[in-house]
Order: C-alpha cells, then sequence, then structure tokens
C-alpha cells in the first residue's frame, strides 16, 4: 500500500517551503533513484532485503491478537527506510541510509505507541541480505525480527514499548501475494507506483510482558512489504488503508488514495484461503465514511476522521461495515496518523472478521 | 494621598528639576553601580544553573559516562551492542580541539542526533526546516552548528567553513546551537570522525537508568570501560565556587563607588532642600508626613535605579559573558550556554540591594534633616565645623573598621570572609580619606609662604570645596586601590605563570592522541637527526576526598621533571627533595592545589588506591600548578604502570637538536611517517600561545570591571566639581566682580582639587599593595590554591596618577565652560541683589 509513503515523506525530505503539504516529497520527482517499471518479477529472498538505490521502503508488520479471556489486541511493527540521496552508500558514518522505526501495541488497557530513528551503515538499524547473512534480520536497537533460517518466517519479533516486552513467534500458514500487478502496484492515473507485496497469512503467539504481569497473546499478522521512489501524485492529499482477516479465511486488503479533486485513487487484493488472489479496481470497489468522529490527538488537541466505515466489494457482492475497537489508536509520532485494530460486521450486524485501519493526511 | 501631601511631595522633588545635572549624577550613579552588580550576578546566576545543567549533554540526560580507564576511547562495536541490548538510553561523544588558522582554539563536540534519547530528531517545531537542519547535518559534506555568540567571535558566517591547522576545515557553518552546546562546535559523530582521523568515540553518555539497568550495563561492559556517574553538576559548583566569589567581590565594589556618587548627589540635595524643608516646617507640615515623601521619594530612585541599571546590567553580561564562557570552558570544562536566561529573582535582588543603599545614602541623611530642629537647619554657619566633626567621626569609624579588619585578617578561612576583611579594610581607608584631605590642606597652606596671597586662598579654599568633594575622593580611592591591587595582582600571577611556563613546556613538541605509539618513536632511526630527548606521560583519573583528582607518572628524568619548580620540599633544597622523590620509592610530589586546599602537608602520608588497594605515599615537594583545578599527584612513571593497569597516555613531549637548524622539518616529516596526522602535534609556541590566551581571557572580565569601576569613579568626580560651581556660583560672581580673572578662578577650583586627588592617589598606592598582598597570600590561596610572588611596579601607579590628571583636567574643562555659560547670569543676579 502507499500508506506509509507519508511518513517518511515528511519526516524525511519535505523542504521548508511545503512544510504544510506533508506530501510534497513523495510528489518528487525521484530523479536519479532507481525508478519503478512495470514488468519486473520480484525475486524471494532477495526482495525481502533492503533496496537502497530506492528511495523509501518499508517493512510493516500489523497483527490481530487475542489473550486468554478473548480479549482483542493488536500490534504494529514497522522500519522505515530512507535514502537521503540516489547513490546508495551503504556502510559507515556516511551512509545516506536513514530508519525510522514505529512500534505500537494495541491493549484492553489503552494503546501504547513509541518512535525511533537510526541511521544506517553502523549497525544501529538495518534489513540483513538472507543470501549473504543466512537470515533475516529488521532491527533497530533492540526490535528486531529475526527469522530462524534463511527465509522470513519462521521468526522471533521482539520489541519494548515503555515498561513492556514484547516477544512473540511468527510462522507463515501460507504463502505471501504479490499486490498490484505481479507486485508493480500502480497509484496513480499519472502512473505513480511502487512494489508491493504482502505476507497475510502469519501466525503469531507468544507474551506480552509488563513487570510482573506477564500475558500470552495469539493470533494472525499481515506484512507489508512496500519500496518506491516516488508514488504520490500531486493531487493525493492522503488515504485510508485497510487490511482485513475475514473469518471465512479471506484477506482483504484495500485503499484509497485522496484526491482534492475528482475521484479517490482505490485498489485492492481480496485473496482466498488458497492464497488466490484477485487484483480489484477503482469500480470493483466501494468505500465510504460512515461517520466523522473527534479524536484525541493529544493534550487539549483533537481531529476529526471517518471512524466509521462501509466497504462494499461489487463483484463478490459482499458488504460489511468496519468500526474500530476504540476510537484511540493515534500514533503521535512526528507526523501523526491513525493506525489500529478495527473490527468487522457483516450484513447481520455479526463480527465476521478483524483487521487494521489506517488513516492518514487528516488535518 | 491627600493634596497636601502631593505638595510636599512635588516640593521636594521640585529641586530635580531645578537642578537636572545632580539629577542626572544621581541617576547614572545610582544606574551604573546596580549596572555593575546585576551584570555580574546575572552572570553567575547564569553560570550556575548551567552548572545545574551538567546532567544533561546536548538537550538529554546524562546521568552516567562510559568511558576507557585507558583513555583509548570507545569502539563503535561496543556502542552498537549496547543499544541492540535495549540501551538506548546510550549516545556516542566525540569531543575535540581544534585550531583555527588563525592560533584559536576551537572545542567541538559531536554527536548522532538521530540516537540521543528523548527524541531530539526532528522534535515539533523543527519539522518546517528539517531538510536544511537536520538531514544536512548527518550527511556529508555535514554542517557545524555554531552558537551565535561563538560565530561572532570567529567571524564565522552562516555557510562559510572554519579554516583549521593542517589544511583542513569545518563542514558548513549554520548559526544554530543545541541546550548545553555551551562555547563549542557541534558536528555529527560522521563529521567528527573525518576530521580528527579516529574512528572511536571519546566516551559514551547514559542517560537515566534503573538500578536494575544500571548492574546489567555493568554487567555488559568489558573490564577496561567504566560506568561512572555524572558527577560534574557538584563539582562544577564546587570547583568554579571561587571565581563566582572574585566576580562578586568585584561587583559590590563597583556598587560601593556608584552609591559615592548618589551620597554625594544626596549631600548636594540636602544643602539645597534645606531651605525647602524649612519652609515646609514652618508651614506646619506633620514630620510625618515629611517622612512618608521621603520613603516615597527613595522608592521612587530604587525603581529608576532597578531599572535602568538591570537593563545596563544585562548588556553588560551580554558583553563579558562569550570571554567568561570561554574561560570556565578552558579552565573547568563548564559549559555555559550563550544565551542568558535572566531569572526574576536577579530583579528582586536588584532592587532590593538598590532599596538599602539608597535607604543608607538618601533616606537616612534626609530623615537626619528632619530630625534637625528648624532653627538649627536654618542656620549655615554651622556647616564647617559640622564637616570638621564628620571628618573626626569618620576617622574613628575608619579606625574601627581597620582594628576589625585587621583582628578578622588572621581568622579567614573562607572566601567570603577574605572579602568581608578586604571590604573592611577598603571602607576604613575610604573613611580614614577626609581627615587626611583635612591633614593635606593644613600641610599645604603651612607650606605656602604667609606673603604669597593668592596661592593661600587657593589653598584654603579646599576647605570649602572639601565637603561636596569628601565622597568623590573616597570613591576615587576606593576605585584605584581596587585598580591597583587587581592590576598587581594580574601583573604578578601573569609574571608566575609565564615563568612557569617556560620550565614547565619546555619541549619543543608535543604530540597527542594514540597514532604513534612511543616506543616505535624512539627506536625509529628517522628521530635520531632531530631528538634530542622526549617524555612520555601517563595518567590516572580518580577522586580523592571526593574532589576529580588526577595520579600522573612521569619519566623523573626527563628534563622538564629536572626542572619541575617545586613552591615548598621537604630536606635542603627543591633538586634534593626531586631527587628523593626520584630515587625512594614511596614518595610523592603534590600540587599547591593538594597542600592548600585539602590541607596535605610535607612529610604526610597520603594513601591512594591502586589496582592492588590502598597504597601509602609520602609528600616531598609541592609543586606549581597554576590554572589547574584539580588535585594532582606526581608519581615516577613505573610506579603509576605498575599500580594501575588502566592509565592511558597523556602525551608525548619531545625536544629538538637545537644544532639541527631543520629540526623541526626534520621531526614534523617522521611524525607523518610514523602515522601521526596534522593536528595531532602542536608546538611549544602555540601551546604557549593558547595558555597565555586562557589566562589573558580569564582576567579580561577582572579588566572590564576595573574600568567600568574607574569611570564610576571619574562621573563622581565630575558631579561633584558640577556641585560645587553650583553651590557658589554666587560667591564665584561676586570674586569676579571684585576683579578676579577667569583663569585665577580656575586655579582656585583647581588647587585644592589636586591637592586631594594628589593625596587619594598617594594613598592608594601602600593600600593597593596591602590589597594586592592580602589577594594574591590569602584569597588566592584559599580560592585556588595557587601561590606566587607579589611583584610590585610603579608603572601602573604612574599610569592611573596620568589618568587621574586627565580626568581632573576634563572636568575642569567641562566646570569652566559651565562657568562660562552661567557667570553673565549669576553676575546680573549679583547685581539686582546688590
Amino acid at each position: 500500500m502507499t500508506r506509509r509513503y507519508i511518513l517518511v515523506a515528511l519526516l524525511l525530505l519535505a523542504p521548508a517551503a511545503v512544510a504544510q503539504d506533508v506530501l510534497g516529497g513523495l510528489r518528487d520527482q525521484g530523479l536519479g533513484f532507481a525508478q519503478v517499471t512495470p514488468g519486473k518479477k520480484l525475486q524471494f529472498p532477495r526482495d525481502h532485503g533492503a533496496h537502497p538505490d530506492y528511495r523509501i521502503e518499508w517493512w510493516y508488520l500489523t497483527a490481530n491478537l487475542s489473550d486468554d479471556d478473548g480479549r482483542d489486541w493488536g500490534l504494529q511493527w514497522t522500519l522505515f527506510r530512507q535514502a537521503l540521496s540516489p547513490e546508495p552508500v551503504d556502510s559507515g558514518w556516511n551512509s545516506n541510509q536513514i530508519w525510522m522505526a514505529h512500534v505500537a501495541i494495541t491493549t484492553p488497557d489503552g494503546h501504547f505507541h513509541e518512535q525511533r530513528f537510526a541511521r544506517g551503515g553502523i549497525g544501529q538499524a538495518g534489513v540483513t541480505e538472507i543470501e549473504r547473512d543466512g537470515f533475516f534480520n529488521a532491527w533497530m536497537d533492540d526490535w528486531e525480527w529475526r527469522s530462524n533460517g534463511a527465509s522470513l518466517l519462521p521468526a522471533r519479533l521482539r520489541f519494548t514499548i515503555g515498561e513492556r516486552e514484547i516477544d512473540l513467534s511468527l510462522e507463515a500458514t501460507g504463502e505471501l501475494v504479490a499486490n498490484g500487478i505481479d507486485g508493480y502496484s500502480q497509484k496513480s492515473a499519472q502512473g505513480q507506483a511502487s512494489y508491493y507485496y504482502s505476507h497475510p497469512f502469519i501466525r503469531l503467539g507468544g507474551t506480552v510482558k509488563s513487570g510482573p504481569e506477564k500475558i500470552d497473546l495469539a493470533g494472525k499478522g499481515w506484512l507489508d512489504r512496500e519500496w518506491s521512489s516516488q508514488a504520490l501524485a500531486q493531487n493525493q492529499q492522503g488515504w485510508d488503508w485497510f487490511s482485513l482477516h475475514l473469518d471465512d479465511g479471506h484477506k482483504l486488503m484495500v485503499y484509497q488514495l485522496r484526491h482534492d479533486g475528482g475521484e479517490h485513487w482505490l485498489s485492492g487484493n481480496w485473496i482466498g484461503a488458497d492464497g488466490s488472489t484477485r487484483l480489484l479496481g477503482r469500480d470493483a470497489i466501494d468505500l465510504s465514511p460512515l461517520q466523522l468522529r473527534a479524536i484525541s490527538t493529544g493534550e487539549n488537541r483533537s481531529r476529526r476522521l471517518p471512524m466509521e466505515w462501509r466497504l462494499l466489494l461489487v463483484e463478490q457482492d459482499r458488504r460489511w461495515r468496519i468500526r474500530p475497537l476504540y476510537d484511540d489508536q493515534w500514533m503521535d509520532t512526528t507526523i501523526p496518523y491513525w493506525e489500529g485494530v478495527v473490527i468487522v460486521e457483516g450484513e447481520n450486524g455479526q463480527r465476521a472478521g478483524v483487521g487494521y485501519m489506517e488513516l492518514t493526511g487528516y488535518q | 494621598m491627600n493634596r497636601g501631601f502631593v505638595w510636599i511631595l512635588k516640593a521636594l522633588l521640585s529641586h530635580y528639576w531645578r537642578h537636572p545635572w545632580q539629577t542626572l549624577f544621581m541617576a547614572i550613579g545610582l544606574i551604573a553601580g546596580v549596572g555593575l552588580w546585576s551584570a555580574v550576578q546575572i552572570i553567575n546566576q547564569h553560570a550556575e544553573a548551567s552548572y545545574r545543567q551538567a546532567q544533561s549533554l546536548l538537550g538529554a540526560q546524562a546521568s552516567y559516562w562510559i568511558q576507557s580507564r585507558r583513555d583509548e576511547g570507545i569502539e563503535q562495536s561496543l556502542y552498537i551492542d549496547l543499544r541492540r541490548a535495549g540501551f538506548r538510553q546510550v549516545f556516542p561523544l566525540i569531543e575535540l580541539e581544534v585550531g583555527t588558522v588563525e592560533g584559536i582554539s576551537v572545542s567541538i563536540i559531536a554527536t548522532d542526533l538521530l540516537a540521543l534519547p528523548g527524541d531530539a530528531f526532528g522534535a515539533e517545531g523543527d519539522t518546517g526546516d528539517f531538510a536544511e537542519t537536520w538531514l544536512k547535518f548527518v550527511q556529508p559534506p555535514y554542517r557545524a552548528w555554531v552558537p551565535e555568540a561563538l560565530a561572532r567571535e570567529l567571524r564565522l558566517e552562516a555557510g562559510a567553513q572554519l579554516r583549521l591547522r593542517g589544511g583542513r576545515s569545518l563542514p558548513p557553518a549554520l548559526i544554530q546551537a543545541r541546550e548545553q552546546q555551551g562555547r563549542r562546535v557541534l558536528l555529527d559523530i560522521g563529521a567528527a570522525m573525518s576530521l580528527s582521523g579516529s574512528d572511536r568515540f571519546s566516551y559514551l553518555a547514559v542517560g537515566p537508568v534503573t538500578q536494575r539497568e544500571h548492574a546489567r550495563l555493568a554487567a555488559l561492559l568489558p573490564e577496561y570501560l567504566e560506568l561512572t556517574e555524572n558527577q560534574q553538576h557538584i563539582d562544577l559548583r564546587e570547583l568554579t565556587e571561587s571565581l563566582h566569589s572574585h566576580l562578586t567581590a568585584m561587583s559590590l565594589l563597583s556598587f560601593a563607588v556608584g552609591l559615592f556618587i548618589v551620597f554625594n548627589a544626596v549631600r548636594f540635595s540636602l544643602w539645597y532642600r534645606r531651605a525647602t524643608i524649612l519652609d515646609l516646617r514652618l508651614m506646619g507640615c506633620a514630620t510625618q508626613q515629611l517622612f512618608t515623601a521621603i520613603l516615597l521619594e527613595t522608592l521612587l530612585w530604587s525603581l529608576i535605579g532597578t531599572a535602568l541599571g538591570f537593563g545596563l546590567g544585562i548588556l553588560l553580561a551580554h558583553a563579558l559573558l562569550p570571554g567568561l564562557g570561554a574561560s570556565l570552558q578552558s579552565l573547568y570544562a563548564a559549559t555555559v550556554d550563550s544565551d542568558l536566561g535572566l531569572s526574576p529573582l536577579t530583579l528582586l535582588q536588584a532592587w532590593s540591594i538598590t532599596l538599602l543603599g539608597l535607604v543608607w545614602a538618601l533616606s537616612w541623611p534626609l530623615y537626619r534633616q528632619l530630625q534637625q530642629s528648624s532653627l538649627e537647619a536654618g542656620r549655615s554657619a554651622g556647616l564647617l565645623r559640622d564637616e570638621a566633626v564628620a571628618r573626626r567621626r569618620l576617622a574613628l569609624a575608619a579606625l574601627a573598621l581597620a582594628l576589625i579588619a585587621g583582628l578578622g585578617y588572621g581568622r579567614i578561612e573562607t572566601v567570603t570572609q577574605g572579602f568581608v576583611v578586604l571590604g573592611l579594610m577598603l571602607f576604613a581607608a575610604a573613611w580614614l580619606l577626609p581627615i587626611l584631605l583635612a591633614a593635606g590642606l593644613l600641610l599645604a597652606g603651612w607650606l605656602v609662604p604667609r606673603s604669597r596671597l593668592l596661592p593661600r586662598w587657593m589653598v584654603s579654599d579646599g576647605w570649602s570645596q572639601m565637603p561636596a568633594l569628601r565622597s568623590a575622593m573616597m570613591a576615587l580611592l576606593l576605585a584605584l586601590t581596587a585598580n591597583l591591587g587587581v592590576g598587581t595582582l594580574v601583573d604578578s600571577f601573569r609574571n608566575a605563570f609565564v615563568g612557569w611556563l617556560e620550565v614547565r613546556q619546555s619541549a619543543d613538541i608535543y604530540l597527542r592522541g594514540p597514532r604513534v605509539d612511543y616506543g616505535r618513536l624512539r627506536a625509529s632511526p628517522s628521530t635520531r637527526s632531530w631528538l634530542a630527548a622526549s617524555h612520555y606521560r601517563i595518567g590516572v583519573n580518580t577522586r580523592w576526598r571526593d574532589r576529580p583528582t588526577l595520579v600522573r607518572g612521569i619519566d623523573p628524568r626527563a628534563p622538564d621533571s629536572l626542572e619541575l619548580p617545586l613552591s615548598l620540599w621537604q630536606g635542603e633544597s627543591a633538586a634534593a627533595a626531586r631527587r628523593v622523590w626520584r630515587e625512594q620509592p614511596g614518595k610523592v610530589l603534590i600540587n599547591e592545589q593538594l597542600h592548600f586546599l585539602a590541607g596535605v602537608e610535607l612529610g604526610e602520608t597520603i594513601e591512594l588506591n591502586t589496582d592492588g588497594g590502598a597504597r601509602k605515599f609520602e609528600v616531598v615537594g609541592v609543586f606549581y600548578d597554576y590554572g589547574n583545578p584539580y588535585f594532582q599527584f606526581y608519581l615516577p612513571y613505573e610506579v603509576v604502570a605498575r599500580n594501575w593497569s588502566h592509565h592511558y597516555s597523556r602525551g608525548i613531549a619531545l625536544w629538538l637538536k637545537h644544532d639541527n637548524n631543520e629540526a623541526m622539518q626534520q621531526a614534523e616529516a617522521s611524525l607523518t611517517a610514523l602515522g601521526a596526522r596534522p593536528g595531532d602535534w602542536i608546538s611549544q609556541a602555540q601551546v604557549r600561545r593558547l595558555s597565555v590566551g586562557i589566562f589573558d581571557r580569564t582576567f579580561a572580565i577582572t579588566a572590564a570591571m576595573n574600568g567600568l569601576t574607574m569611570i564610576v569613579a571619574a562621573i563622581a568626580l565630575l558631579a561633584s566639581l558640577l556641585a560645587i560651581l553650583q553651590e557658589r556660583l554666587p560667591q564665584f560672581a561676586q570674586w569676579r566682580a571684585l576683579g578676579l580673572r577667569q583663569g585665577e578662578q580656575l586655579l582656585l577650583v583647581a588647587t585644592p582639587l589636586l591637592i586631594f586627588c594628589v593625596i587619594a592617589w598617594l594613598m592608594s598606592i601602600p593600600l593597593g599593595a596591602l590589597l594586592s598582598w592580602i589577594l594574591i597570600h590569602k584569597l588566592n590561596i584559599i580560592s585556588f590554591g595557587w601561590s606566587m610572588p607579589l611583584v610590585w611596579e610603579f608603572e601602573p601607579a604612574l599610569r592611573l596618577a596620568l589618568l587621574v590628571l586627565l580626568i581632573c583636567a576634563a572636568t575642569l574643562l567641562l566646570v569652566s565652560y559651565q562657568w562660562r555659560r552661567k557667570m553673565p547670569q549669576a553676575l546680573a543676579q549679583l547685581g539686582e541683589t546688590i
């Protein structure tokens, strides 16, 4: 999905003149950087690693978990990479790669998050090359995803948020899927695009420790991998993104890039339990907000966000209502956004699945 | 407030607009005094606030340090290991000293802003300039963040690159600073590493950790690294306390000199308001009302004085801070931010001290005036008699003060006590002055032949001028004495310091850094042609009696060790003591700081904590250690190497063969061949220039305060003379009418003035000597633990005499101008009365 560009964009690219325009950097032409072109085949395990010749990239894991009492939990673990100049300098303090990490955990007691930065080249953050190093490792300080062998999964995910220590094991229950056309994901009619694949079949299990308290958790995860050098059109102001685990075994990814004027750019992937995919175009998706609510975004600050949605897949003739587990899942990071656990309800109002929603670009 | 009261107040205050010059002088005295005092207070409090922040570094908390016991720095991999073990509060730092092509020493601090704890990177409010501010900082060609004051000092413009010795230069400058950056240039670690050519950090800082984390962190560190608590905020307060007390004392002196002007102006206003007050009382005004009016007047003046004085103080503090900040950084490694923080407390203090001063100088004399009976107040014949009584009273008080000062002298134990004794002494001298001035007049009158009428008149007119000039003379005496005393202290110190530097820094080249191995240097055939002698020194940082302490291992046979200047020694000579230290085991040399501040005596046995536990050493000598705020022990090299495995290199001193004209070039070539980089070595001339530069900067603030005090005294003199002119204009008009020429009239005023000034100047010489004697032999030793011989020279005294003459000439010139302007009117008035 295109969504994470905004975070990296403002943080790492936005010049002073367009400080208000958070997407300025993304709309840059990305001259000198490697460009995303159609027809290129994704190669694994190589493409699990970093692509420093592209401007931006991320490893984005979200997971819907539950504890022994059946209560909903969620987690987000994200590593962003940004190249500051086209010619990659990978090692040493002169490295032009900068890393940013966001983690968050949605608990029955509230939502907690943390942000970190690190520079590349010194070993404080990075992603290994599986072919060279023999294992997958994406890390920043003590936050890390480390595989047990020469593949992405199975792996162990460990991170901390304040006093909370999260330790989970991850394993694949299916294959990863390419989004767009063989991983070439178009973002606008003008040709902006990214390479984009997901791993929606991840089973997680482990613990969250907070002081003497230790809670067992288990659930489903969704990994998004995306890289590009230029991804947004001039008139795109933000996006709404959903990754859903449906109870019938389907996985669904849907996003819309909101345009200043004219129609929004809608895209999605309808993934069967067997891993079969169906690219969803603009006409195949009907996504509309049901309710705008004021969300507290800090002390005496709030924003109005569309917290409830109606989603309709035309060809599949399926419709759902999507609502947050609770509203307070705001990421008050340098570039703030809403990202959190959502509950999917079917036409009869029954719970039909869980997932993650991301809302960006709302003032 | 009833109307009557308003009238009283108006009548009293009308004096000030009837005599604008006196009002101006009173204001100047008050503002200058308050200004100088508050400037120093602002600086002191700002410095103290900075010391309190020593728990933080560049805006991040630094509760602990991770340092190499061997001073080798810390490798990157260890830092990454700690971060990956979850110690996110650990961040790397590099500190460097570099020299510009102009020979100015610049301190550099470098860190990784992305790794600073506490969300420093891209913090809110900075996003607007994110690319310009942050991204360029961490990427080649990097940016150097230079605080505004430092940039001004280095004449560095935004975007320009500071050129350094050895053909290097700093990254393009951005005029910007982080918290606790002080007078340092902030660089990214990457930039600092390219600059230094080393891939190691100087040390790591550690933010707050829980007890459990502390234990885990300590366990993770290899044996050669140590985790120490950041005690800088305590150390700095202790180490710099004396310096700040010195400044406070200077500022109080300035305040006192300022108050003399006020006192003088008040005396004048009393003279003029006698009639007003008498009229008011005869009209039936209650004493109570008059008293309240006086209090209101005082309050008004205190508000004016505080507001304007404090404003002047802020300006002065801004001007003085960069120099002082540089000294604090060079001497104590104390970081003082260049942006002044003002506290309302300082303002309140300034107001209280102003009010207190005014109550003493304004309200009290006015109140006394009220107390006098109406009849007595009306008579002016008793004035001269009053003056004589006042002189005698002052002299008696002076003797009492001198007695207290004398008694107190033997009991001086702290810096504050020392300054109290000094203050008593100075005021005793000031109060004694009027009677000496009177004696001088008597003597002059006796010396002038009875037949010479005009000269006799000139001398005896001094009696009329005395009341007006008294306070100004006292202020002048204080300023002259302070100038001479402090000047002598600085000259003596400079003399001792430069002489000491010549012996201590006798080597031609000083080599630092880890790149050259001493063994290889000694063995290298390339050094034979130029190397006459060398001295490899090692050291251990420790704490002794809870104060930062250095144990140095030096080669006892190196040229500079053989000549090590001792201030005290055991046995018959310094050379004999050095021999004993060199040849007998278990002997130690200590610095003067240990002797004077910690009270360690010759022959005493002290204990040092070595790797193998506490070891005893006997003190056989005390060496001078100017400029060092820390305790320092000197032991032979082998003793330190044997007892402290974690010793580190303190550099190599190299002496050149003086018969070889190209020794310096050859030395530089072979050092480069041995792996040293430009910047690793520094020549003797450069070291001396740096040391003397630090010295001069340290005393720059003293010189500035001295100069300002002198200016205040000059203003006092001018104010008094103008007052005389004002008071006696009718008299002068009468004389003029009797045929006295203007030149003669000017002489009439100038002669007593000159007599008085000569007396004040003469008195300031022994007094200045006494002041410097106490400063050098008492206060300097108590404050810093540095002893030095007093070097007395007459030249400064002569220079001051010249200065006094110039001040007199300038004031007389102004007075004669005023005279010329006012005389016609005065003559006209005289004509009317006749």
